[in-house]
């Protein structure tokens, strides 16, 4: 088997990766938005518990999370496929993360902005959406694309729940063939080429941000 | 075959009879990843080749998975001939993955450091050497202790993808209750409960002292 040929094999599981990653996506942004502004607006025993759920996602390893809700919800009566468990599992938990940024960000406002918005008559939920979170969303974007980047790489654990992503692939191949090097070198080269552009965009991103004049400067 | 309390309950204590390879593994690869990373930064600080080439390790480790490094150093020392025992190989694989954050962690702590502080080592005559270790490293040292707790506590959350390489951490220990008992919910929950204790108390342990060295901070 050519080194080309390796590669190939392994680039038959880049849809899957991508197809995680998406799907994680979609649990990840809601649960980042929704918890980081609800920690941020509650008080007393509603934020407790938003902070209780917040830290089981984000401070639990996540190779655990998959583990136990993969083999554990079955015994509760709750069969979900291996797709839904690794999008849930990994989603959340990068959600976990993205919900402090966006907590943060929405702290890192300057007070005057919020008063702005109550002495122009606005409602609550008026200065959360038109004021508050859009500034918030710029000052976050790039510790997001490092969320991004963390998901991607996180994808390479649902080989060990049967979904054939890029990793799978290449043991599948490490079972045929043995050339290790070729293999793994080739795995990380596969998502290096997927990630490393993913980074380099954040990075033009938070330079953007920073740079004096720009119209998120300010924050 | 709902979820056995007294099964989850008479796990415990087997499970936690690994806390200690886990805790051992988690601090050598955290002393390993703070040396490489260390390295990392001062050669990525130098002009030319080295430096770039440095800076480009430190972001290739940042855009590929763990689990895949791990594989990697599993399969591709032995094709080698350097035989390792797992536990071995899993710190060294730690080690590295973790080398690209911390680099990054040293860069900052440097960065945040006034530039009149080497100018005035410069000013009173002090030799390159005495400025690093009297001028440079101790305020380093202040600006990097909370985020290399942080980073602890992220090791410490991986160290369960060791089991992967069959290493008895305590996700391996769950897992051989798993395949004896053919129960895995209540083994992996267990442990899943045990690493998110541990990283609670550890994060809360890392912004105490986060607290006291930032109040130490305004002189």
């Amino acid at each position: 088997m050519s080194l080309f040929d390796i590669w190939l094999g392994i680039l038959k599981g880049v849809g899957t990766t991508a197809a995680v990653t998406a799907y994680g996506l979609l649990f990840a942004v809601p649960f980042a938005l929704v918890f980081g502004v609800g920690q941020y607006l509650t008080v007393g025993v509603a934020r407790l518990l938003v902070t209780a759920i917040i830290e089981f996602w984000r401070s639990s390893a996540v190779i655990i999370l998959l583990f136990v809700f993969y083999y554990a919800l079955p015994v509760f009566g709750i069969t979900l496929s291996a797709w839904t468990v690794s999008a849930m599992v990994l989603g959340l938990n990068a959600g976990g993360y993205a919900s402090q940024a966006v907590r943060a960000g929405l702290q890192a406002l300057p007070s005057g902005q919020k008063e702005a918005g109550a002495a122009l008559g606005l409602s609550r939920s008026a200065i959360l959406l038109l004021i508050e979170l859009p500034q918030a969303l710029v000052a976050m974007s790039p510790t997001f694309v490092n969320t991004v980047i963390q998901l991607v790489k996180a994808t390479a654990l649902v080989s060990l729940v049967t979904l054939s992503d890029m990793t799978f692939r290449a043991k599948e191949i490490a079972q045929v063939e043995y050339n290790p090097v070729a293999i793994y070198t080739a795995l990380l080269l596969a998502f290096f080429v997927v990630c490393y552009p993913i980074a380099l965009a954040g990075r033009w991103l938070e330079a953007r941000i920073a740079a004096p004049g720009s119209r998120a400067g300010g924050i | 075959m709902g979820f056995d309390l007294a099964f989850a309950l008479s796990c415990a204590p087997i499970i936690l009879g690994a806390v200690g390879t886990t805790l051992f593994v988690a601090f050598v690869s955290c002393v390993g990843a703070a040396s490489i990373g260390f390295l990392f930064e001062m050669v990525r600080r130098m002009c030319g080749v080295a430096g770039a080439m440095s800076g480009f390790a430190i972001d290739f480790i940042r855009s590929t998975p763990v689990l895949i490094w791990l594989y990697f150093l599993y399969f591709v020392l032995p094709f080698y001939g350097i035989r390792l025992g797992s536990m071995t190989v899993g710190v060294m694989g730690l080690s590295l993955y973790y080398s690209g954050y911390l680099a990054e962690v040293f860069k900052a702590g440097i960065d945040a450091i006034p530039k009149g502080q080497p100018e005035a080592a410069r000013a009173l005559s002090l030799g390159r050497r005495d400025t690093v270790f009297y001028v440079i490293a101790p305020q380093m040292m202040r600006n990097i202790a909370a985020p290399l707790g942080n980073y602890f506590v992220s090791i410490l959350k991986a160290t369960p993808y060791l089991a992967v390489l069959a290493v008895p951490e305590m996700l391996g220990r769950a897992f051989d209750i798993a395949s004896e008992t053919y129960r895995y919910a209540e083994p992996l929950v267990v442990a899943g409960l045990i690493f998110l204790a541990l990283a609670l108390v550890i994060s809360y342990g890392v912004k105490r002292l986060e607290r006291r060295l930032l109040a130490g901070g305004t002189r």
